[in-house]
């Protein structure tokens, strides 16, 4: 139950730990890739609570996810198009409603005439 | 151990990474980019004081050899001992040596007192500029200084007291206030040219200016002229 949260604070640690730092240029690309997998973790932790936990599906989601939002946001500055807002805005989205999922799953478990349960 | 724990650990694992690494990139990306391009200038202008530094440093041991030579050349033959003399009353002159004597000290600062009072008005009336330590300088020629250095830059033939931005160029050394004049040469005359000129104007102008006479029996030291002389277009006409 512990163990990913542990990961969070380990990987932070390493990541403050290590002395690569990213180009400034790249930054901006970097925070859509962390807004996604941020959204992947959020994402994983509702499927759990929904049991349609799959881990092929969440870790190739992870990557292909990270990576692509990053890419398109490289894309969009060399077109001129800001795709890095759009992918600020779905990532964003998504990660406020797996939020929200989550709380209600959550309160469904510890309340027991809590009414507003998901279906399943 | 169910089977979601790992997958997920490994995505919190990688999540975390990226979260930090973007945190330390935000930190160092926390001034804007005009801050950034004024850092690679002022590590641009750091590097050139740097290099300045460095080449006189070689220059003083070049001048130092130069001595050497002159002196092992100098045993024993009277003739070049009198050169010597000369050379050393010519380097006296070039303000190559460091020198000590009466004198008079200057001290001159921005009026932030008088800014702080009116925060409203123009700033350029409450700070010294090049002008006013200029017109000090010429005054104290004027007063027969025999030797004049701002903040231990010695003034000699090529320097320049000048304003490149918000601070004041002498020798292409950068000098910020307080600006400490120090001149050597008959203390009474000094202060007579100087209390009726630019000092008179800023002092009435609220600076906070303020000077010390020194005498002989606690001179007044002024260091040497450590930077070039540089002779590419002028010829001796004979």
């Amino acid at each position: 139950m512990w163990l990913p949260l542990l990961g969070l604070l380990f990987g932070a640690i390493i990541g403050s730990a290590i002395s690569f730092q990213i180009p400034l240029i790249y930054a901006k690309y970097m925070s859509v890739a962390v807004l996604a997998s941020l959204d992947s973790v959020f994402g994983g932790v509702k499927s759990v609570l929904e049991e349609t936990f799959d881990g092929t599906i969440l870790l190739t989601g992870f990557f292909t996810n990270t990576l692509l939002a990053a890419l398109l946001a490289y894309l969009g500055d060399r077109l001129g198009v800001d795709l890095y807002l759009a992918a600020v805005f779905a990532f964003g989205v998504r990660l406020f409603q797996n939020l929200a999922t989550i709380r209600h799953y959550l309160l469904c478990r510890s309340l027991k005439n809590y009414k507003g349960c998901p279906r399943k | 151990m169910r089977k979601w724990v790992l997958p997920i650990t490994i995505v919190c694992i990688i999540s975390g990474l990226l979260l930090s690494l973007q945190f330390k990139a935000q930190a160092s990306l926390s001034s804007n980019p005009i801050g950034q391009r004024n850092k690679a200038l002022v590590e641009l202008i750091q590097n050139l004081e740097q290099e300045i530094v460095k080449y006189q440093n070689e220059l003083t041991s070049l001048r130092e050899e130069l001595e050497n030579i002159e002196n092992n050349k100098a045993s024993g033959q009277e003739d070049i001992q009198k050169l010597q003399q000369k050379v050393q009353k010519a380097k006296l002159k070039a303000g190559l040596l460091s020198v000590k004597g009466r004198g008079i000290k200057i001290i001159l600062d921005d009026n932030k007192a008088g800014l702080n009072a009116n925060p409203n008005d123009d700033p350029n009336r409450y700070i010294i500029h090049y002008e006013n330590i200029l017109n000090i300088i010429t005054e104290l020629k004027l007063g027969r200084a025999e030797a004049i250095s701002i903040n231990g830059q010695r003034i000699v033939t090529p320097s320049e007291i000048r304003c490149v931005g918000n601070v004041i160029l002498v020798n292409t050394t950068r000098l910020a206030p307080p600006f400490e004049i120090s001149a050597i040469g008959n203390p009474d005359f000094l202060e007579e040219v100087l209390i009726s000129g630019e000092y008179d104007l800023l002092k009435g102008a609220g600076f906070p200016v303020s000077y010390t006479k020194y005498t002989k029996e606690n001179p007044l030291e002024i260091p040497a002229y450590t930077g070039t002389f540089q002779f590419n277009y002028v010829k001796i006409n004979e």
